[in-house]
């Protein structure tokens, strides 16, 4: 054997050394990167804070993907908060419209596209394209009203909304989600409404004498509104005839998605210290709540929790869809494994989203699969409500890092901050949330929304790595979006289910594509899909090319 | 007690006086004249009352005549009457190894024995005694009252029963012969014996005595009806007026009781248990407003009763007022910075409005101020449980558990603690925590969490027939738990027996918006009874 000179033989046993000892803490890149600065995006949440804490300045901060212009890129919407009888505001509140330039670069054009004013303290906004016109419009929530502005396709907008008779009057809106109901074709529209509320009732609470946000128990909760679309612009309040109006309590997140694979879209309202709703579709113009029976309206002391955001997709990767609703400190996010028979399977626990959540208070949400594995991870924003939390315990602070979560394939979690990203330790007051593929590379990009403070946008640098599908619905005889579409593709022997839904996150839009991860799957493979539209058509679209968009317009079953 | 056994001693008194002064004439020695003149002196100075030259002149006649046990029962019987009880009793046992069947000396011993609350040994040596003389009537009152004392109420009835000339001499025999008749469910019998006092000299006081008996055995309107008897002004006496009230409170007559009270405050008796029972009347009507008026009312009148901030504190809890309980915690630890109860309530109202570092620290000025506070050491530990100091938290739920191993809730609540931590991934706590709650029902069958929190366990674990099991005893030990009905709505649910899972919801629906029940929804004043 060929002996080595021992000052050789050093440094062959240190290389050997270094490559067995466990690779550093930061990647050569990280999951996401921070581009806000670069981005141009500069405008900033106005919550109207004040002495008096309104329980509202805390509440806001919507957020949505669009693509308003119809250039084939994702534009982002922000909704404002407002002003408060003590909280003014220097310069005037205005929502932001910003124009996806192509490069990395956003304009806002929110004053062009006349979107930037509104009449109220404004909460969320649910995107679609309620009159299959091809362009995306805007509802947006608050208080004490809402606001339907219409997409003329020119790059401006019109208010719609006294018209359309969808003003919510009277009513603090937070989250909204459209859906067809009825599946005649046309986006109906859910709105949850939250608490009673008045600025000329500041309820006075405080923590060791500073005065503080009122937990939202002090506030008596709101039913539900429906709309119904009638197909010429105009909507009808169907809340009483669909037993909505009964349905009171916090309302603020929502999601729709056929959750029991019937073919018609349910709704999923997350409650603050109200029970959640699961309601099923009974295909007459009414619904049935089966959250007890799911349960998932309660936690297992019987005590309703903090719900804030939800969304809903299948994260077990069983073809059902599963839900992940945020909540408050010590509740825990909560995770459930949908079923086709109830109850749904709690998966707080064994998923370790529990032990990730403790301290946090969640609000925005996103099954999204960053990674393109084609599992489904997890992104959550987080930021608690009280500034002086951290004077009555030392474990929850005020501001706290968003969490990206890692699905193993088996619906178990790791929390992957050290890779993530430098927005993932850093600590935030964070609100809204949103994915879409800005970039337009086949990966998931996020937008999260901040108190008082300018939004975050997040570029996936990692997903374009992996094998992609994407998929972009046009409903013909379905709503345009295909809002309520379930496409399953199939890649080889491995099977993926994902939804078109509504609503979703906590006040936010998110980009209505489907991306789905192939990992890293041969060149060989093909890749199938079924969809099966809103409409109850099923159609197959066979050898697909991957790592690129799909364009399917609804045709006839086959 | 002491009037009855005076009496008993006086009445012997005189018999040993004159047992002096028969003996005395069989004397014939010098030295024994001598002593008997003591001992005539010694009773001619027991009849003056002067007991203590008597005792000397009997400690003179013992010295001279030592064998003479006639002279040591008289000692002993004086210094008995002088409550010198130690050594009059170490007197008659000399006597008794003497004279083994003197039955006096024997009574008089158990009667020593029994102001002195060694009912055991007073009733061993009356037992002893009523087999040599079954007939002694003053030894079957005494073991009556030995007995009642002893809560033996059956046989204390029969013996005061059995003497009723005796026992309806003295107002504390009748009561004792009540209080164990009200034992034993004979209300009736209560009654009669009760009924006996209006006849004593006294008859006040006596009636008085018994009404609070009545009161205690819960025949309220017995109590009521004597109370009224007293006078026809009797509603308007300061102490028989809240007697009255009091009475008329527990019988849930809050109506009354609140006239009662405001009247008394009408003539200008309005003391502080009066105000402090006023206010439990107003919540018991769910009065809130009015009741924590009149405490405020009353701590304004009576700042240094600590009693109504702290009955205060319970009903704005129990209102789940708790940023006002806080306020008034805040006064009543500043007024009373050495009360344990008060820095104890305080903690749980900073728990309520979950300021749990505060709370941390008020706790455990209350255990550092009452070391015997097991509730003060178990709300430090809850406190940091909630507060996130989970090291801390552990250390107090063990060292409480060492502290105080009889009060199980430590290790209920610890369990509760760990089941929680355990959702976080930590099998070794959820282990830890089925253990110290199997440990709890080991030891008491009958803890409602306990049962909830294994009930509860073995639902998460899909183990739902066992869920039942536990979960259904939780109901029965705590029908008013709202939580117990939901996770029985839920088990049911999955065993598929909807009606029941139905019934269950309704329940928790119900419970859950009900306010508090607070923890000792009593009257201040009460709890000293």
């Amino acid at each position: 054997m060929l002996r080595l000179p021992t000052f050789l033989l050093v440094i062959f046993l240190v290389s050997v050394a270094l490559s067995q000892s466990p690779s550093p803490v930061s990647p050569a890149k990280s999951i996401f990167t921070d581009v806000t600065q670069e981005s141009g995006i500069t405008w900033s949440q106005f919550s109207g804070e004040s002495p008096d804490r309104f329980l509202i300045e805390t509440m806001g901060g919507g957020v949505g993907f669009l693509d308003f212009d119809g250039d084939g890129r994702q534009d982002i919407f922000l909704v404002n908060g407002g002003e408060t009888p003590k909280g003014k505001s220097p310069v005037p509140v205005r929502n932001a419209l910003y124009r996806n330039l192509g490069n990395g670069k956003f304009q806002d054009v929110a004053a062009q596209a006349d979107v930037d004013r509104i009449n109220f303290y404004g909460m969320g906004v649910a995107i679609a394209d309620y009159d299959n016109d091809g362009f995306p419009d805007l509802f947006i929530t608050g208080y004490p009203e809402c606001a339907l502005f219409h997409n003329n396709g020119n790059g401006t907008f019109t208010d719609v909304t006294i018209h359309a008779g969808v003003k919510n009057s009277g009513k603090w809106a937070a989250g909204a989600a459209w859906f067809d109901y009825d599946r005649d074709g046309l986006l109906d529209l859910v709105v949850t409404n939250y608490t009673e509320f008045s600025f000329d009732d500041p309820k006075k609470c405080e923590i060791k004498g500073v005065r503080s946000y009122c937990a939202q128990v002090a506030y008596k909760g709101m039913p539900l509104t429906l709309y119904h679309n009638n197909g010429d612009g105009t909507f009808t309040d169907v809340s009483a005839r669909s037993g909505f109006d009964k349905l009171i309590g916090r309302g603020l997140g929502v999601v729709t998605i056929d959750f029991n694979d019937d073919g018609w879209p349910d709704v999923f309202v997350a409650r603050d210290a109200s029970p959640n709703l699961l309601l099923i579709n009974a295909k007459d113009g009414t619904f049935k709540d089966a959250a007890l029976d799911a349960e998932v309206a309660y936690d297992a002391s019987g005590n309703a929790k903090a719900g804030m955001g939800v969304d809903a997709s299948d994260v077990n990767g069983d073809g059902v869809p599963d839900l992940v609703i945020t909540n408050f400190n010590d509740q825990y996010h909560s995770l459930f494994f949908g079923s086709a028979t109830f109850p749904y399977e709690e998966g707080t626990v064994a998923s370790h989203l529990a032990q990730f959540s403790k301290a946090d208070v969640g609000w925005g949400t996103k099954f999204l699969d960053y990674a393109n594995d084609g599992n489904l991870d997890l992104i959550i924003a987080n930021g608690h409500i009280n500034q002086s939390i951290e004077s009555t315990r030392g474990d929850v602070k005020y501001q706290q890092p968003p969490l990206l979560l890692h699905n193993d394939g088996k619906a178990v979690f790791r929390n992957v901050r050290q890779e993530a990203g430098s927005a993932f330790n850093s600590s935030y007051v964070a609100r809204g949330l949103a994915i879409g593929d800005f970039d337009n590379d086949g990966d998931s990009d996020v937008v999260i929304t901040r108190l008082n403070a300018t939004p975050l946008l997040l570029r996936n640098n990692v997903g374009q790595d992996s094998g992609w599908i994407g998929f972009e619905l046009q409903g013909t005889k379905s709503n345009r979006d295909a809002i309520g579409a379930k496409i399953v593709v199939t890649i080889g022997d491995r099977r993926i289910v994902r939804w078109i839904v509504g609503g979703s996150s906590y006040l936010s839009s998110s980009d209505k594509r489907v991306l789905v991860g192939l990992g890293h799957t041969p060149k060989s493979s093909t890749v199938d899909a079924e969809i099966r539209w809103p409409s109850g058509t099923l159609q197959n679209a066979s050898n697909l090319e991957p790592n690129r968009y799909h364009k399917i317009v609804e045709g006839p079953s086959n | 007690m002491g009037r009855l056994v005076g009496r008993i001693i006086s009445v012997v008194a005189l018999a040993v006086s004159t047992v002096f002064v028969l003996s005395s004439g069989t004397l014939c020695a010098q030295g024994e004249s001598t002593a008997e003149a003591h001992a005539n002196r010694a009773a001619e100075q027991v009849q003056a009352g002067n007991l203590e030259t008597a005792e000397a002149e009997l400690r003179s006649a013992v010295r001279l005549a030592p064998g003479e046990n006639s002279y040591l029962a008289g000692l002993g019987t004086v210094l008995a009457m002088e409550k010198k009880f130690a050594e009059s009793n170490a007197i008659f046992k000399k006597v008794l190894t003497v004279t083994p069947g003197d039955v006096t000396v024997r009574r008089y011993l158990a009667a020593n024995l029994w102001q002195m609350h060694r009912y055991p040994e007073a009733r061993e040596n009356l037992e002893i005694l009523l087999k040599q003389a079954p007939k002694d009537n003053q030894s079957r009152l005494l073991l009556g009252m030995v007995s009642e004392n002893m809560k033996e109420y059956a046989k204390a009835a029969e013996m005061l029963a059995s003497v009723p000339e005796q026992t309806e001499q003295q107002p504390e025999s009748i009561v004792a012969l009540a209080r164990s008749y009200y034992h034993l469910n004979r209300t009736a019998d209560a009654r009669s014996a009760l009924g006996k006092l209006s006849r004593f000299p006294a008859a006040t006081n006596a009636v008085f005595l018994g009404a609070q008996i009545a009161d205690e055995a819960g025949d309220y309107a017995t109590a009521e009806q004597m109370l009224m008897s007293i006078s026809p002004d009797a509603a308007n006496h300061p102490v028989i007026g809240y007697r009255i009230a009091l009475a008329q409170f527990h019988a849930n007559q809050f109506d009354e009781s609140r006239r009662t009270l405001l009247n008394l405050i009408e003539h200008n008796a309005g003391s502080r248990e009066v105000y402090n029972l006023l206010g439990w009347c107003y919540h018991n009507q769910n009065e809130s407003s009015k009741a924590r008026q009149t405490f405020e009312q009353a701590i304004e009148l009576f700042p240094t009763d600590e009693a109504n901030y702290l009955d205060l504190l319970k009903i704005l809890i129990a209102g789940r007022s708790f940023s006002a309980a806080l306020r008034v915690a805040k006064q009543a630890t500043l007024a009373f910075p050495n009360s344990a109860g008060a820095f104890e309530l305080r903690g749980l109202a900073e728990e309520k409005v979950e300021q749990f570092t505060d709370a941390v620290n008020s706790y455990s000025q209350a255990w550092h101020l009452d070391r015997t506070r097991s509730v003060a050491l178990l709300g430090v530990a809850q406190a940091q449980a909630s507060a996130g100091m989970t090291k801390e938290s552990a250390a107090t739920f063990e060292s409480g558990m060492k502290t105080f191993p009889q009060d199980l809730r430590f290790k209920v609540q610890y369990a509760s603690v760990l089941l929680k931590q355990a959702e976080t991934g930590d099998a070794l706590a959820e282990t830890r925590g089925e253990n110290l709650l199997t440990s709890a029902l080991a030891a008491n069958p009958s803890l409602p969490a306990a049962h909830y929190e294994l009930g509860n366990l073995a639902f998460r674990k899909g183990r739902t027939a066992e869920a039942l099991l536990h979960l259904e005893e939780a109901e029965k030990l705590a029908p008013k738990s709202s939580e117990v009905h939901f996770a029985l709505a839920n088990a049911y649910r999955r065993l598929g027996r909807k009606d029941k899972s139905s019934e269950e919801m309704d329940l928790y629906q119900k419970l859950s918006g009900a306010p508090e029940a607070p923890a000792t929804p009593e009257p201040a004043s009460q709890s000293a009874k």
